[in-house]
């Protein structure tokens, strides 16, 4: 048996989690675009803190799929916010941007001898739009869930 | 999967009384987990099924049918 006041709070952290979810993704990749840290021929983002963001950024942002977090409301809401259906849509995420990553993989490979493009440059570029693609499902697939219908 | 699965959990639900906060709350899992199983987007297990018959007082065969 929960409380309605747990179940109330983990109905609104989840949304906030949404909203959250979303501007973080949203953040990330409007960076990617126009920063661009990695790709810059001009050394902007090979050295010093700027060189460790972008890996940090991402490995920070991979958290928010994993069901952990959220200490400071008790197990019980804890349970309620990582449920069956949060856990799934964590999952599904996941392989969408597992597909995202080779699809990305498969052309750096084919385009790479032309290019010719780093091996700090290959990760860059398999790596954020998989991480910007599982964020965005993963708060549309909650937002769907929490949509009244 | 979970177009091939119709469920009368909404139905059970209102016949009840009960919200789906209400619900949630007796089962012990989330308001987002009864909405997703009553719009069919999500296909419960075998355990939150057997809970939402018993909260309801019905089988699962009945909350569930394939379609």
């Amino acid at each position: 048996m929960t409380s309605s006041n747990e179940v109330e709070l983990a109905d609104r952290i989840s949304r906030r989690r949404v909203l959250g979810t979303t501007f973080a993704a949203v953040a990330f990749l409007a960076v990617q675009v126009v920063a661009r840290p990695v790709l810059r021929s001009d050394g902007y983002g090979a050295s010093g803190w700027r060189a460790y963001a972008w890996p940090f950024n991402s490995a920070l942002l991979l958290l928010l799929l994993l069901p952990i977090g959220g200490y400071v409301w008790g197990r019980g809401v804890r349970a309620l916010v990582n449920d069956e259906v949060s856990r799934s849509n964590s999952k599904s995420a996941t392989a969408a941007a597992f597909w995202v990553a080779m699809c990305v993989a498969l052309l750096v490979y084919l385009f790479a001898p032309s290019v010719g493009i780093s091996a700090r440059a290959a990760t860059y570029l398999v790596v954020t739009p998989s991480v910007g693609v599982a964020l965005l499902v993963f708060a549309w697939l909650e937002s769907r869930a929490l949509r009244d219908g | 999967m979970g177009d091939q699965l119709d469920n009368r959990l909404r139905e059970e639900r209102i016949r009840r009384g009960l919200t789906q906060a209400q619900l949630a709350e007796s089962i012990g899992v989330s308001r987002k987990t009864i909405n997703t199983v009553e719009n069919g987007i999500f296909v419960p297990s075998t355990v939150l099924a057997l809970r939402l018959a018993k909260a309801l007082g019905t089988t699962v065969e009945a909350l569930f049918q394939l379609r």
